[in-house]
């Protein structure tokens, strides 16, 4: 386990967050104004990448025109990687998804299935089934060493771009009137109309600036990579669903944290030894077992009223989270509920049986320290990611912005 | 015309419901006979026993998604269970041969097992929520079923897998045994039909059932169905058990019938189009259902054999036409084509005919009202 690799196989890992970062902003964007999940967003990114790369081949770009012109053929390349999702995000929420606004939860969300199956059939009725190869510039295998590592140019470039597009849809988002609109828009869709916005406009602009983002990934993934397949969009749309998950849907710095979670895991889940990992288990029970005992005891208490505060009433409280086996069998057998706070001994038990579980997992990866998990496994740690986060914290690493609006 | 159309469709509505299911079971049960008179090749019979596969998969789902409004896109993971837990204890594997009964039972039990461990963490999740947290479940399981190689011998599947013997005994005897054995396409149709009408009938009565009912509540509007005393995690569980259940049940037939088995009858396209056979038949109805199962398991395939299209270029426009048919029913007929009563009254709009009518009539009390008071 050299220091040398570990440092390789991080930037590996940011710059594969970075790229789900794109694409992932594009489903939380969506998702804070609309509540539902466009599932047709990762065919958008299969088609950035392709009529990117399609660009590049139509014309015939290679080592030996001038750099400047290369320089002009990727510009072109990535404006055709813009701007034709652009156009297909905006006629998929006029087709598809327009007419379903207010109907129920999964009704839209079918309507997206169909779209993401269409949209996969028609690239390969359109660019064949065949995966696209990128034609080999030097600049895309360009690398350069520091002391000792080897990094990829592109992967700078990768992490750089996505850092500026970032921050370009925050202050989007915070500071322009645009933003403000998709804002009120995602907080009560009435009320942002009685004030005179357009929701319509607004919605079509946010699938717009979503699918303008997926496009700019497939062109960077394309690049990267040297080749992309037609179905690619649905492993990288599901992964980048992850991350917006993860990080708290709807919650567009949260998308960015969870991407680079979700891309880190995966990167450093296969390529690093179990013995390693097992520290950010031990580091994630340590933060976990502080969070229960200390921080949620106390901004529970924060809601009660003083006269309820006896001490002996805020130890009650205090224990129920003191998740030794001790105190949570104890909770168990007293069956101690309070609804005010939303503790009960069940929630204490479940809290507890995850930390003896966590504790377990860090003891197997330390008991087998030097082992790897194999590559073949790499796909399935984001599904397995998604389900845990879901299951254990669906609001996310950021916010709870799943929260429902009664 | 339209008054035609109207008493056309007025007679139909009173024939009881009983003589349609029996009709489409005799005309089911009469469809092999085409074979056997050589009025229809044997191809046609697989393609049955498919359709009628697909028929029990897509009644499954519609525990779940049509009954209870869970959408479940992993759906064909529990297919997988039952297909492989199957082939793992009639195959020559492991060297086992269990007797049909034991395998068919153990297979729906381990698919309805699978289905409780998934069910137990995330029925609480929100109806979206739900459906990518069983997305990411039917993947884990192909890519699992892919990597644990020692086991599943991973992409090459399990082959060889024993033709049922309904009377005991490991042995292909003589006589009645092997009269016993069910190894031939026109007695695989015979046996899913029966499986697939039990099915029905079974699914049919628990609709009308206290159970059914609460799932149905629990569709309509779950904090209204908890108010009024259903126990919303038991009702769903019970549907998602149960639903996991046939899949494994049709699973095991599934194995018994290909012979072989591979992670790539489990993709999630699959799934994708068990619930396109849902929302094209209607979600809740069972005899849409088993239509709109029936339509787009067989329906290609005729088309396939009149067109004599290339494979590969099939299956494009295939895939193609389901996309375009899932938006098109969601967006203009999302009750399916033989809808439910109580969802082609919940997924349209209220007609605005039936909106006047009302309206006329609170405008004649309110000038009763005046009448009197003058």
């Amino acid at each position: 386990m050299s220091l040398d690799h570990i440092v390789s196989v991080t930037i590996g890992g940011l710059t594969v967050g970075m790229i789900y970062a794109l694409i992932a902003l594009g489903y939380t964007m969506v998702y804070g104004v609309l509540k539902f999940i466009n599932f047709a967003h990762g065919e958008v990114f299969t088609i950035g990448g392709y009529v990117a790369a399609f660009t590049l081949l139509g014309l015939g770009v290679n080592d030996d025109m001038s750099p400047l012109v290369l320089a002009g053929c990727v510009v072109l390349a990535l404006l055709a990687a813009v701007l034709v999702p652009m156009a297909i995000g905006f006629l998929i929420e006029r087709i598809a998804y327009r007419p379903l606004r207010g109907r129920s939860r999964i009704i839209p969300l079918l309507s997206a299935i169909g779209v993401s199956i269409v949209m996969q059939q028609l690239i390969i009725l359109v660019f064949g089934p065949a995966p696209v190869s990128m034609p080999s510039l030097a600049v895309g295998s360009a690398s350069f060493v520091v002391f000792g590592i080897r990094i990829r140019v592109l992967a700078l470039v990768i992490i750089a771009v996505s850092s500026a597009l970032m921050l370009g849809l925050t202050y989007l988002v915070k500071s322009t009137r645009i933003g403000k609109a998709m804002r009120a828009t995602s907080q009560d869709m009435e009320a942002a109309e009685m004030m005179g916005i357009d929701t319509n406009k607004t919605i079509a602009f946010t699938f717009v600036v979503g699918s303008a983002l997926a496009g700019i990934g497939g062109f960077l993934v394309v690049m990267y990579y040297g080749s992309l397949k037609y179905d690619a969009g649905f492993l990288y749309g599901l992964k980048a669903f992850t991350s917006a998950v993860l990080g708290g849907i709807g919650n567009i710095p949260g998308a960015v944290v969870g991407a680079i979670v979700l891309g880190m895991t995966e990167t450093y889940g296969v390529s690093l030894d179990l013995g390693f990992m097992a520290w950010f288990v031990v580091a994630g029970l340590i933060l976990g077992l502080y969070v229960q005992m200390v921080r949620v005891p106390r901004r529970r208490l924060q809601h009660i009223a003083d006269d309820r505060r006896t001490p002996a009433y805020e130890k009650s409280i205090t224990d129920v989270y003191r998740l030794t086996p001790y105190y949570g069998f104890k909770t168990l057998l007293a069956e101690r509920t309070d609804a005010l706070l939303s503790v009960s001994a069940a929630h204490a038990v479940r809290l507890m049986f995850g930390n003896l579980f966590l504790a377990v997992v860090a003891a197997v990866m330390f008991a087998n320290a030097s082992v790897r998990i194999d590559t073949r496994w790499q796909p399935v740690i984001a599904f397995v990611v998604l389900m845990v986060i879901l299951m254990f914290r669906p609001s996310g690493i950021l916010g709870e912005a799943i929260t429902e609006k009664v | 015309m339209a008054a035609m159309t109207e008493r056309i469709s007025s007679v139909l509505a009173r024939v009881p419901r009983g003589v349609y299911m029996a009709l489409a079971v005799v005309l089911a049960a009469g469809f092999p006979l085409l074979n056997v008179i050589g009025v229809v090749e044997t191809a046609w019979l697989r393609v049955g026993v498919m359709s009628l596969l697909f028929v029990m998969l897509a009644l499954g789902l519609n525990i779940v998604m049509g009954e209870t409004g869970l959408l479940n896109l992993g759906y064909i993971a529990f297919f997988a269970f039952g297909a492989y837990t199957t082939a793992l204890l009639s195959s020559p594997k492991f060297e086992l041969r269990w007797p049909f009964l034991a395998v068919v039972v153990v297979s729906t039990l381990i698919a309805m097992l699978a289905g409780f461990v998934i069910g137990l963490p995330t029925l609480r999740l929100r109806g979206d929520y739900l459906a990518i947290v069983t997305l990411a479940f039917g993947e884990i399981v192909r890519l699992t079923i892919i990597n644990l190689q020692g086991f599943t011998n991973g992409p090459n599947g399990i082959t060889g897998i024993y033709s049922p013997l309904l009377a005991g005994g490991s042995e292909v005897k003589t006589g009645l045994a092997a009269w016993l054995t069910v190894d031939k396409p026109i007695e695989y149709y015979y046996l899913v039909l029966v499986a697939v009408v039990v099915v029905s009938i079974l699914l049919a009565n628990l609709k009308n059932s206290r159970v059914g009912r609460a799932w149905n509540a629990l569709r309509e509007d779950e904090l209204a169905a908890i108010s009024s005393g259903i126990t919303a995690s038991r009702a769903k569980m019970l549907s998602v058990v149960l639903s996991a259940g046939i899949a494994g049940f049709a699973g095991s037939l599934y194995a018994y019938y290909s012979n072989v088995i591979s992670p790539e009858s489990f993709l999630f396209m699959q799934s994708v189009i068990v619930v396109c056979m849902v929302v094209l038949g209607g979600m809740g109805s069972i005899p849409g259902v088993v239509v709109g199962a029936i339509v787009l398991q067989a329906l290609p395939q005729v088309i396939r054999q009149a067109a004599g299209a290339a494979r590969s270029d099939f299956e494009v426009y295939r895939m193609l036409i389901f996309g375009v048919l899932i938006v098109v029913m969601v967006i203009f007929r999302p009750e399916g084509l033989l809808p439910d009563k109580l969802w082609r009254r919940e997924s349209h709009e209220v007609d605005p005919r039936e909106l006047e009518k009302t309206r006329q009539s609170l405008f004649d009390l309110e000038e009763g009202e005046k009448d009197l008071e003058v």
